[in-house]
């Protein structure tokens, strides 16, 4: 499944003069333009009606008052309370920390195999390589009553490596890296080779530097799917002083009853994070999530 | 770690106040405050399932007990029944979970203690001033498995009997002393909620439909029923559990109760006078009571109604647990069992605020308990109390309960009639006894 | 799923590898390479093959979570198995899942991906729109949904009785709550297909179309005859990719359908699976389980791999 196509850098110039040809608004454009628009504040409805909510007194958010977007007296109180109670905050960092040990990790270790897969020649490579291989093909879903064995045996239950190392086994980034080694001409580290640097230093300094992109989009993809991991850490973060966010928020009963305000208010801290840094960064992580997905 | 109790006479009261904060959302916010204040110190870590009002009360507790011991306690509160169950067996399977947790003593063979909790010595707990003669003898029991302690009983609570006096008043069913009168029979209820009816225009009274187990439970226990499981099938009364049915069957099929209604949609509908009575948890008091302060609520509580002869009611005990640890230090155990040990000496306060009946006896025994109300209007629902039937997959929120509950939602509905719906909880059980037991 | 890989965005031209003929040093066959592969098969064997084969072991005996000890059942795990009828209904809930959701989100991932690639000007809001949920962690996402499903109240019913609609409907508040687990996922999750696509689309040279402008063919007929014929190859990839995501469907069901809070008979199968295991104990029959949605998801992975090779030949 070759994922198509010829790189744009080639006909870079020629599409500019085609789309200044035809620079002019025509109804076509504009009614594209208008559906676009639409549909976009249609898919931003849940969030705004979330911050419309979260910005509300609880005794305005409730059910059975109408529907209004503005809040008529607005109320940081939500928040407050978030923030009082303090187990938000601590959600958010056990997600950082376990999401930046996976991301970590699983670049460190994959790296350092792709390249030992992709350069050298060992006894059992083949079979190894293949074995790993075949891990793409396995659901983690499926493992996740024998692995919470594996890993209460292991005493590692409501801990960060509990939570974070089963999900450094990705084979696919092994797969991708690979790949992407491959297509990396050999003649670079000859030199290297010659100059007697051995492969760490040739990895370090000759691989590594060529691989900007793919390693940015194989980190990217890899954080927000551990950030957004949400079964696993179910299954083992017990505790709620070690769980991600997403657990914390999904299992700790909040208040008493349903205060919605307040619900939407942690709904709202718990999307923004990985908001800002899409925001931020969203050419990138198009790009890397794109990548990822395109090049499996 | 010594810390010598104080008598039980001095306790404080705080509960009123633990009402309106819960009114006002404040939630746990006390707690994650205090917490910071005593970092460094031993920390205890607990794990409750108490999402509703008397949450608040425990909260409020939590607060006492840091303040006068200088132990920080953690306390996390889970989605009620199953997801705090599983969380609690897979946090104690991992044994880096929490150092004390609250569960049903119904619940307590379900939790195979013997593999995943920890045993209270005896004298351990002597250390804390708690002796086996202060609970009761039947309570006490249920607290062993395998000749080892479990448990530490906290409470004993019920299903029982709110009523708004205002409504009763006008219907013309509460006695001079503005007590509900007492009925015989289920045809004298029926009667009674009748009159309610008339006046509310809605309905005579509430039962949560989607826990119907309680109500059958009590209903079929006030016959006498029996409910007895072997290792391949079980032996239940069907004329006395079609009688159970029937009465709810019948209830919302005359409009006397809603046709569907949650625990929260019951305690709306008594709080906003579609229904002059509801028959919940004794829990509910606390929301009640903070409601009653906010908007003028005239109600009190009693027992469970007599439909065959008595006034038996389902209920069950909240105990203290202790879930397995890989590593537990001696000074970390200890500041747990004085927690457990504090929780159930102050539990005067849990009764008036959370209208649960203390299991410790010098408390119950106390004036200044049997002074309590509305608790002293039930205070028979100790000995009237039963407790889920005794077999593996029974138990608070355990699957017996959830199944009936399923298929009797459908009797509350008009979907299913009686007969059906008992065939059905007999297919159901039949599957779940015909289960492997992974227990023992 | 082997595919050609094409880095996304792999180094400038310039670094371009020349071709794959370049001499090549000749490999020293040694024991050093072992060295750099061992942490991530280490790693791999203790949490992926470990778990495997000792999930194998667990589905023939009565291993329960409660830690007592284990014995061996022979068939009995499987037996009942089959014959559950919970687990069947569940695995067939799962795939009715997939069958409702694959189609919505790999059409919209299309039809936004075709309406951001016109309407550039708008780029960046349109990809924060339609991308930004799918970065949202799963609870976040119910906490929302959840909210607006409020039969009494909620905003949907609210516009759908506003505009004459209804807005009667339960959602999630009843038995039957699949078609709003669906809607929810397709907000959530469609910004992924949509990415691919876009993606797709912006490597499709612009000379492509000159010939048909010239015909003065109308975009109807450009998008039939290019540029759907060119996107094939990624409409298979997104298709394959939403499927197996779908099979593995369990956490916004669990949250918003099952999670214990409500008395929803429905499960999907690795709920099911979770059920069996981690609430009801019964880790030897769950492993069975799981072994069984193991097969199931190969299958249809093998039947994918075998349409999708022919289509490349």
């Amino acid at each position: 499944m070759t994922t198509v196509q010829e790189r744009p850098p080639a006909s870079e110039s020629k599409p500019r003069t085609i789309a200044r040809k035809r620079g002019r608004i025509t109804a076509g454009g504009a009614l594209v333009y208008f559906a676009a628009f639409f549909l976009a504040l249609l898919w931003l409805v849940p969030f705004l009606w979330a911050l419309s909510t979260s910005f509300k007194a609880e005794t305005e958010a409730s059910l059975g008052q109408p529907i209004h977007w503005l809040p008529q007296d607005w109320s940081l109180e939500g928040y407050r309370v978030l923030f009082e109670r303090g187990d938000h905050v601590t959600w958010m960092l056990n997600s950082t920390v376990v999401s930046t040990i996976v991301t970590v990790l699983t670049l460190a270790l994959c790296v350092l195999a792709a390249y030992g897969f992709s350069r050298l020649d060992f006894p059992g490579k083949k079979v190894v390589y293949g074995v790993i291989v075949a891990g793409i093909m396995i659901p983690p879903q499926a493992l996740i009553i024998p692995l919470f064995d594996v890993v209460s045996d292991l005493k590692m239950v409501d801990t960060y490596w509990g939570l974070a190392l089963p999900q450094v086994v990705a084979p696919v980034m092994i797969f991708i890296l690979k790949r992407f080694f491959d297509a990396i001409p050999r003649d670079y580290e000859e030199a290297a080779t010659l100059d007697g640097a051995n492969h760490l230093r040739i990895l370090w300094s000759v691989i590594l530097p060529l691989s900007g992109p793919i390693l940015a989009a194989v980190g990217i993809f890899t954080f927000i799917g551990s950030w957004n991991n949400f079964l696993w850490p179910l299954l083992v973060g017990n505790d709620p002083s070690i769980m991600t966010l997403p657990v914390g928020l999904g299992v700790v009963a909040g208040g008493y009853g349903l205060l919605y305000a307040q619900n939407m208010a942690a709904a709202v801290l718990g999307a923004l994070p990985l908001l800002i840094v899409f925001m931020l960064f969203q050419k990138q992580i198009v790009k890397g999530v794109a990548g990822v997905g395109l090049s499996r | 770690m010594m810390n010598n109790p104080s008598p039980p006479g001095v306790l404080p009261r705080r509960t009123l106040l633990a009402g309106s904060a819960a009114l006002a959302g404040l939630g746990l916010a006390g707690c994650g405050a205090a917490s910071e204040a005593f970092g460094g110190k031993t920390t205890v870590k607990q794990w409750n399932l108490l999402a509703g009002s008397d949450g608040a009360v425990m909260t409020a507790m939590h607060e006492e007990f840091t303040a006068e011991t200088g132990i920080d306690l953690q306390a996390t509160t889970f989605a009620w029944g199953t997801p705090f169950y599983t969380k609690l067996v897979m946090g104690a399977s991992g044994g880096n979970a929490a150092d004390v947790a609250t569960a049903h003593l119904s619940r307590l063979e379900s939790l195979s203690p013997w593999t995943l909790m920890e045993p209270y010595g005896l004298d351990e707990i002597a250390e804390f001033g708690l002796k086996p003669e202060d609970f009761p003898a039947d309570v006490w029991e249920k607290c062993f498995s395998h000749d080892e302690l479990y448990a530490l009983p906290l409470d004993t609570h019920a299903l029982i009997n709110f009523y708004n006096r205002t409504v009763c008043e006008q219907a013309g069913v509460l006695n001079p002393d503005r007590t509900l009168l007492e009925t015989h029979g289920v045809e004298e209820y029926f009667d009674l909620l009748r009159a309610v009816k008339e006046v509310t225009g809605e309905y005579g009274t509430s039962l949560d439909t989607n826990a119907g187990w309680r109500q059958f439970w009590a209903w079929y226990r006030q016959q006498d029923g029996e409910w007895i499981f072997h290792e391949d099938g079980y032996e239940l009364d069907d004329d006395k559990a079609l009688a159970a049915i029937d009465v709810m069957y019948r209830m919302a099929d005359e409009g006397l109760c809603p046709r569907i209604a949650d625990g929260a949609q019951c305690a709306a509908n008594f709080e906003n006078g579609s229904g002059g009575l509801v028959q919940v948890g004794n829990w509910e008091v606390t929301r009640f009571r903070a409601f009653n302060e906010a908007q003028g609520l005239d109600f009190s509580a009693t027992e469970m109604p007599d439909f065959f002869g008595n006034r038996r009611t389902q209920g069950d005990s909240h105990s203290f647990v202790l879930p397995r640890h890989n590593t537990w230090s001696a000074e970390s155990r200890a500041a747990t069992i004085q927690y457990a040990a504090w929780m159930i000496k102050h539990s005067l306060e849990w009764g008036a605020g959370g209208g649960h009946t203390p299991a410790y006896l010098p408390v119950t025994q106390s004036q200044e308990y049997q002074e309590l109300e509305p608790n002293a209007e039930y205070s028979g629902v100790v000995d009237n109390v039963q407790f889920d039937p005794a077999v593996w997959f029974s138990g608070s929120a355990a699957r017996l309960a959830n199944e009936v509950s399923l298929v009797l939602a459908g009797v509350y509905g008009g979907r299913t009639t009686p007969e059906q719906a008992l065939e059905d909880i007999k297919g159901r059980t039949q599957t779940l006894v015909e289960l492997p037991n992974p227990i023992d | 799923m082997t595919t050609d890989i094409k880095a996304p965005d792999q180094a400038p031209t310039a670094e371009q590898p020349p071709s794959r003929t370049t001499a090549r040093a000749p490999k020293r066959r040694s024991w050093t390479g072992l060295w750099f592969v061992l942490p991530f098969t280490a790693v791999y064997a203790v949490f992926l093959l470990w778990p495997m084969v000792l999930g194998l072991y667990y589905s023939f005996t009565d291993k329960s979570l409660t830690g007592r000890p284990v014995s061996w059942i022979g068939l009995a795990n499987w037996a009942e198995a089959f014959a559950d009828e919970k687990a069947w209904d569940s695995l067939w809930n799962t795939a009715w899942f997939t069958i409702l959701s694959t189609p919505p989100l790999v059409i919209l991932g299309l039809v936004f991906a075709l309406l951001a690639h016109r309407a550039r000007k708008m780029g960046w809001f349109l990809r924060l729109s339609f991308f930004a949920p799918f970065v949202i962690p799963v609870s976040v996402v119910t906490m929302i949904w959840v909210w607006m499903y409020q039969p009494d109240g909620g905003l949907i019913n609210h516009y759908l009785a506003e505009w004459g609609l209804g807005g009667d409907r339960l959602w999630i508040f009843q038995e039957d709550a699949m078609g709003s687990v669906v809607i929810t996922t397709v907000w959530w999750t469609m910004g992924f297909n949509f990415l691919l696509y876009l993606a797709a689309l912006q490597t499709i040279p612009p000379e492509v179309y000159e010939a048909a402008d010239i015909d003065g063919a109308n975009w109807l007929q450009k998008l039939w005859s290019i540029t759907l014929p060119l996107l094939r190859r990624t409409t298979v990839l997104v298709i394959v990719l939403q499927m197996i995501a779908s099979l593995r469907i369990f956490d916004q069901y669990y949250l918003m359908a099952g999670g214990g809070m409500n008395l929803s008979p429905e499960n999907v199968f690795i709920q099911y699976m979770y059920n069996s295991g981690f609430v009801g104990f019964r880790v030897g029959y769950a492993s069975a389980l799981s072994y069984i949605l193991f097969v199931f998801i190969l299958l249809i992975a093998f039947v994918q791999l075998r349409l999708l090779s022919r289509k490349e030949d």
